[in-house]
């Protein structure tokens, strides 16, 4: 099965960095989900939920505020301003 | 004259001594400072490496602002954020890093934001033209950065400056840290990726979010930048504080010698005196 990488980021340390299946933000413009082989994207962050479905099918919540979506071959990169896990 | 200068020696030996005992203190608390910082910088440098692929392509996708933040232009104003340390007794770090900058500031009227109390100082007595100031590193927040981010971005908009740079030390290794600076804006072309024909879809469209993101992006590096600095400075200061240790402890060797013969020579004069008397 085709996988993201999937990396986040904020100023104070990296929260993320593994594989998963399918990764929603909150972008200004409204909820995105990104799945593999997604066109190169970008898109300023709202703040508001991420979920993200990991490799094992397991899917994990977080609230993110403010930065941007980068989506680069299969290389999806959230860079935000404050990451914090719900669960 | 052997008892004076005995008496001399001994005090001498004691002013030694509590140096040492400052110098031992402050490089202790330097060790357990830099434990920390080193964490905090270790932390912050992924951001670093991918925000500036990121706003690197937004920047490239972007023709509308391209020849602003990105394009060089003729540099007759330049701002520089510096961020030296909160104190002296750190070895040539606050010297090396004045230097770098007053090299490399001769080309153009220059303007600065001091970050710590040693560059505060350095520019407030030298009377160069400061637009805000920041009294200490440590402890520097993420929004304080992007406070100052957000500053710079409006007077560079407004066209105050053509060029920011970020004046800061890199922590290489506890012996080993090196000046930067680091172009902010424009964007620092070492950072630029290669040129592709790809296409990348941008929302809302590429100038917002390099507006948007650009102050986010400016803040994550001064922060980092900062860290970075921190660590140097107690990596710096823990350097300078042990060999000053390890030479007081020296002069005290040599003192305690020095004393030594003092009191024998003394001894062996009284012996003599004696000895002499009773010949009579």
């Amino acid at each position: 099965m085709a996988l993201i990488h999937l990396t986040v980021v904020t100023p104070e340390g990296k929260h993320y960095d593994a594989d998963a299946q399918r990764v929603m933000v909150r972008t200004t413009g409204g909820d995105v989900a990104i799945l593999p082989h997604h066109i190169d994207y970008s898109a300023s962050l709202a703040t508001g939920e991420a979920r993200i479905t990991e490799a094992d099918g397991a899917v994990r919540r977080a609230e993110l505020s403010g930065g941007i979506l980068h989506v680069a071959s299969d290389e999806v990169q959230v860079i935000t301003r404050q990451f914090a896990w719900k669960d | 004259m052997a008892g004076a200068s005995m008496k001399d020696i001994k005090l001498r030996i004691r002013s030694v001594e509590s140096t040492m005992q400052i110098t031992k203190a402050m490089q202790l608390v330097a060790s357990s400072k830099l434990r920390g910082a080193r964490q905090r910088m270790e932390a912050s440098r992924p951001y670093m490496k991918v925000a500036r692929r990121a706003i690197w392509d937004i920047a490239l996708h972007n023709t509308g602002a391209e020849s602003n933040y990105v394009v060089p232009r003729e540099v007759k104003h330049r701002c520089y954020i510096v961020i030296a340390g909160d104190r002296g007794l750190a070895g040539s770090y606050n010297a090396n890093m004045f230097k770098r900058i007053e090299w490399d500031s001769r080309d153009a009227s220059c303007c600065f934001i001091p970050i710590g109390r040693k560059a505060r100082e350095y520019y407030a007595r030298r009377g160069a033209s400061i637009i805000t100031e920041i009294e200490r590193v440590e402890g520097l927040t993420l929004e304080k950065c992007g406070e100052i981010g957000q500053q710079v971005l409006d007077a560079y908009d407004a066209g105050e400056y053509e060029e920011i740079v970020l004046a800061y030390t890199s922590f290489v290794s506890v012996l080993n840290q090196k000046t930067k600076l680091k172009p902010l804006l424009p964007l620092d072309a070492h950072d630029a990726p290669e040129r592709t024909n790809k296409q990348m879809l941008c929302e809302p469209d590429a100038d917002t979010l390099l507006k948007e993101f650009l102050p986010q992006y400016l803040a994550g590096l001064i922060y980092s930048a900062a860290c970075d600095s921190f660590a140097s400075e107690q990596a710096a200061r823990r350097v300078a504080m042990d060999s000053a240790t390890k030479n007081a402890g020296e002069m005290i060797e040599d003192l305690s010698l020095r004393y030594n013969r003092a009191r024998q020579s003394s001894i062996t004069q009284e012996l003599t005196e004696i000895v002499a008397g009773a010949e009579h």
